[in-house]
C-alpha cells in the first residue's frame, strides 16, 4: 500500500465558459520515505496539486487515500485533525507568526492537537536545537535571516511528527546557498522515513530527489 | 481550544493595535459611563423622594385644612373651616383599619417669646400618639413627652424640639425655661428630636417647633384667634393593604359632611407608587438610551473586527494549513470581540463612577451608583459583543484555506 494514492483527482475552478481545469483526473503514488519535487510550468497546477495532497483544497473528482484512508470530502473537522497530524507544510513566504516568538511559532500546530503547554515547549525547543536555532528560542521571526525563518518553518512542521513535508517553492526566496541547506535538511527527514514533496521552479534540484512529478497544464505528464 | 490560546492570541492583537481598538471600544465605554453615570442620578434623586415621603409615614394619610375661597363660599365670608373635632371622632370611632388619629393646632399670627425675646418658632398643640406617628423621639433622658394628664389637668408644659431649643435658648439647658405666647406662659417639659428631620405635613420642621397638648391649647385660643380646630389631622392605618380602602372611606366622609372644600388629602403610600411608576417610565426611557448607544458601539466593534480579520487573512490562512479547524477562528475572533467589549464596559463603569461622584460633588444632588447596574451594564456589553462579533467571527472561520493563503 502506497503512502499516498490518487486516483482520478480533478480540480475546476469556476465553471461554463471560464471554467479553469486547474487538474486534469491526475493519477499518482507516492510511497512512503521519498524525496519528490512537483515540477512544471508556471500555472500547470503545482500548487493545486500540493494544496490537494495537504487537504487544503478539495478534489472537484477523484479520490486521494492516505494511508489507506480516502480523505477526499470530508468534514472540515476531519481534514483539520490529517492536516494537524498527518502533514507538516512549508510556504515559499516561511508564513510565520510576526508577533510570536520562533518558540511559540513552532508550538502552535500542537496547540491544536492539544498537547500539554509544559511538553509542547520541551518538544519546540527540542525541534529548533536540531535545526540550529537553540540559542534563539525568544526571537521574533523579524529578528532571524530568511534561511533561519525557512528553519524554524520547518521546525513547526515537524511539530506532530508528521509523515508527509509539503513545501510550495520552499527554497523560492532563498539564495542558492540557503536553498540547498534546506535541501539538505529534507534529505536528513527522508532518511528518518517521512515523504517529502516539494514544488520547485528550478531544474537543478532534479538531480537531488528520488523522483521527480511533472506537470503540464493540469496534467501529469511525468513520473 | 485551550484559553490560554485564546487569551495569547486576543492579547497581542489589542497590543499591537492599542489605539485602534481603545477607538473601537469607545462606543461601547460611553454608552456605559452614561448609563451608569444617569441610573446612579436617577437612584439617587428616587432615594431621596422616598426617604421624602416615607418621613411623613407610609401608613398614613394627611388631612389639611384650606381655607376656601371667597367665592367658593358664594361671598359670604369665612370664620371657622376645616377639619373638625367632630370628624376626628368620627374617624376614632367608625373606621375599622384606623390605628390613632392625631390633630395638630398651630398658633400663627402669634410669636414665642423667651425671656421678651420674639422668635420665629412655631407653637402648635397635638396629643400624646403624635410622637409615634411622626417618627419622633423624647430628646433628652431627663424630660418627658407629653402625656395623656396633661390634657385631663390642663397643664401648662410643653415640648420643645432641638433646633428650637437651641433657637430659643441658646447654649443655657431649656427644662425647666419657660416660654410665653400671647401672655400665657408654658414650662418645658422636654426635648423633642425627630431624627428623620421630617417636615409637619411636608411644611414645618418638626424639630423647629414647640409642642403642648392639643385640648389645652385649644382651650386657651379657640374663641379669640382660631379659625380652625386642627391645621393637619394623621390617620395612622393599622393595616397597609387596605390603606387605599381606608382613604376612599375618609374622602367619601368628608365630601358628604364638608359642604366647601376646605380640606385637602394626602396619602404618602400613593404618592410612593406614583413615584415608583415614574421611576418605571425613566427606565425604560434610559434602557432606549442604553440599547441605542450599545447598538452603536457594537458596529463599531463589528467594524474593527472586519478591519482585523481582512488585515489578517494570510495568518488565518496559516492557523488552518496548520491544522486549526473552522471553530478554533470561529472562537477565537468571537473571544476578540467580546473582550473588546467587555473591557469596554468595565472602562464605562469606572467612568460611570467617576461621573457620579463628580455630580455629587459638582452638582450637590445625592447619586448612587448600584451593584444591578453595574452587573446589567457588564452582561449588556457581553452581550454586545457576542452579537456584533458573531458575523465578522464566522465570516473569519468561513474562510477557505486556499482563498485565505494566496493573500
Ligand atoms: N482561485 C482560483 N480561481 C481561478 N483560477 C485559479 C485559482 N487558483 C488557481 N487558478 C488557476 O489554476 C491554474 C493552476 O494554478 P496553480 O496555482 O496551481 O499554478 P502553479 O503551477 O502553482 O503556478 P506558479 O508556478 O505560478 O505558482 C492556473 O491557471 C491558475 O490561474
Ligand atoms: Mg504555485
Amino acid at each position: 500500500m502506497s503512502l499516498i494514492q490518487l486516483q482520478g483527482i480533478s480540480r475546476v475552478y469556476g465553471s461554463g465558459k471560464t471554467a479553469v481545469h486547474a487538474l486534469r483526473s491526475a493519477d499518482l503514488r507516492i510511497e512512503k520515505g521519498t524525496f519528490v519535487a512537483i515540477y512544471g510550468a508556471s500555472g500547470s497546477g503545482k500548487s493545486t496539486m500540493l494544496n490537494m495532497l495537504g487537504l487544503l483544497d478539495e478534489p472537484t473528482a477523484g479520490s486521494y487515500w492516505l494511508e489507506g484512508r480516502n480523505v477526499a470530502n470530508l468534514s472540515d473537522k476531519e481534514r483539520s485533525y490529517i492536516r494537524c497530524r498527518k502533514v507538516g507544510i512549508i510556504f515559499q513566504s516561511f508564513n510565520l507568526f510576526p508577533h510570536f516568538s520562533i518558540l511559540e511559532n513552532v508550538c502552535m500546530p500542537m496547540r491544536f492537537a492539544g498537547l500539554e503547554r509544559k511538553e509542547m515547549l520541551a518538544r519546540a525547543a527540542e525541534l529548533l536545537d536540531r535545526l540550529g536555532l537553540g540559542s534563539r528560542l525568544k526571537h521574533s521571526p523579524s529578528q532571524l535571516s530568511g534561511g533561519q525563518c525557512q528553519r524554524v518553518a520547518i521546525a513547526r512542521a515537524l511539530a506532530n511528527n508528521p509523515a508527509v513535508i509539503l513545501g510550495d517553492e520552499p527554497t523560492g526566496n532563498l539564495d542558492e546557498k540557503t536553498g540547498d541547506e534546506m535541501i539538505g535538511i529534507f534529505h536528513e527527514l527522508v532518511a528518518e522515513g517521512r515523504t517529502v514533496v516539494m514544488v520547485t521552479h528550478n531544474a537543478e534540484y532534479e538531480k537531488e530527489v528520488q523522483r521527480v512529478i511533472e506537470l503540464h497544464d493540469g496534467t501529469v505528464v511525468r513520473q | 481550544m485551550s484559553l490560554m490560546y485564546n487569551l495569547e492570541s486576543t492579547w497581542l492583537s489589542l497590543k499591537h493595535h492599542a489605539f485602534r481598538s481603545l477607538l473601537a471600544m469607545l462606543g461601547v465605554v460611553l454608552g456605559v459611563a452614561a448609563v451608569v453615570g444617569m441610573l446612579a442620578v436617577s437612584e439617587g434623586a428616587k432615594r431621596e423622594s422616598i426617604n421624602r415621603i416615607q418621613q411623613q409615614g407610609v401608613d398614613n394619610i394627611i388631612l389639611h385644612s384650606e381655607k376656601p375661597r371667597i367665592n367658593e363660599s358664594g361671598g359670604e365670608a369665612i370664620f371657622f373651616y376645616g377639619i373638625s373635632k367632630n370628624d376626628i371622632a368620627h374617624f376614632n370611632s367608625v373606621f375599622e383599619n384606623v390605628k390613632t388619629v392625631v390633630p395638630i393646632v398651630e398658633i400663627r399670627h402669634k410669636s414665642i417669646y423667651v425671656n421678651g425675646r420674639p422668635s420665629d418658632v412655631i407653637l402648635a398643640g397635638t396629643t400624646p400618639e403624635f410622637l409615634t406617628v411622626s417618627r419622633s423621639q423624647n430628646a433628652d433622658p431627663r424630660g418627658r413627652w407629653l402625656v395623656d394628664t396633661d390634657c385631663i389637668l390642663s397643664e401648662m408644659v410643653c415640648s420643645v424640639g432641638v433646633d428650637a431649643a437651641r433657637q430659643l435658648f441658646g447654649l443655657e439647658d431649656p427644662l425647666g425655661k419657660t416660654v410665653s405666647v400671647g401672655g400665657t406662659t408654658f414650662k418645658v417639659v422636654g426635648l423633642l428630636k425627630n431624627p428623620l428631620r421630617s417636615k409637619l405635613a411636608g411644611k414645618n420642621d418638626i424639630n423647629n417647633m414647640v409642642f403642648v397638648d392639643y385640648e389645652t391649647l385649644l382651650s386657651i385660643f379657640n374663641r379669640d384667634f382660631m379659625a380652625v380646630e386642627a391645621n393637619y389631622v394623621y390617620v395612622q392605618v393599622e393595616n397597609l393593604d387596605y390603606l387605599k380602602n381606608t382613604a376612599g372611606r375618609i374622602r367619601t366622609y368628608l365630601s358628604e359632611v364638608h359642604e366647601l372644600p376646605d380640606y385637602t388629602i394626602s396619602v404618602p403610600y400613593e404618592l410612593l407608587l406614583a413615584e415608583q411608576a415614574t421611576q418605571r417610565v425613566f427606565t425604560i426611557v434610559m434602557g432606549s438610551i442604553a440599547a441605542i448607544s450599545l447598538l452603536v458601539g457594537g458596529i463599531g466593534i463589528m467594524n474593527i473586527m472586519l478591519a482585523n480579520i481582512y488585515e489578517r487573512t494570510k495568518e488565518i490562512g496559516t492557523l488552518r494549513a496548520l491544522g486549526a479547524p473552522k471553530q478554533t477562528i470561529l472562537v477565537q475572533f468571537l473571544f476578540e470581540a467580546v473582550t473588546l467589549t467587555a473591557l469596554g464596559g468595565l472602562i464605562g463603569v469606572g467612568i460611570g463612577f467617576l461621573i457620579a461622584v463628580l455630580i455629587k460633588h459638582a452638582a450637590a444632588m445625592p447619586t448612587i451608583v448600584t451593584p444591578g447596574s453595574v452587573i446589567v451594564a457588564l452582561t449588556v456589553s457581553i452581550l454586545t459583543g457576542i452579537i456584533f462579533g458573531t458575523h465578522p467571527a464566522w465570516k473569519a472561520a468561513s474562510l477557505s484555506p486556499i482563498e485565505a493563503l494566496r493573500r
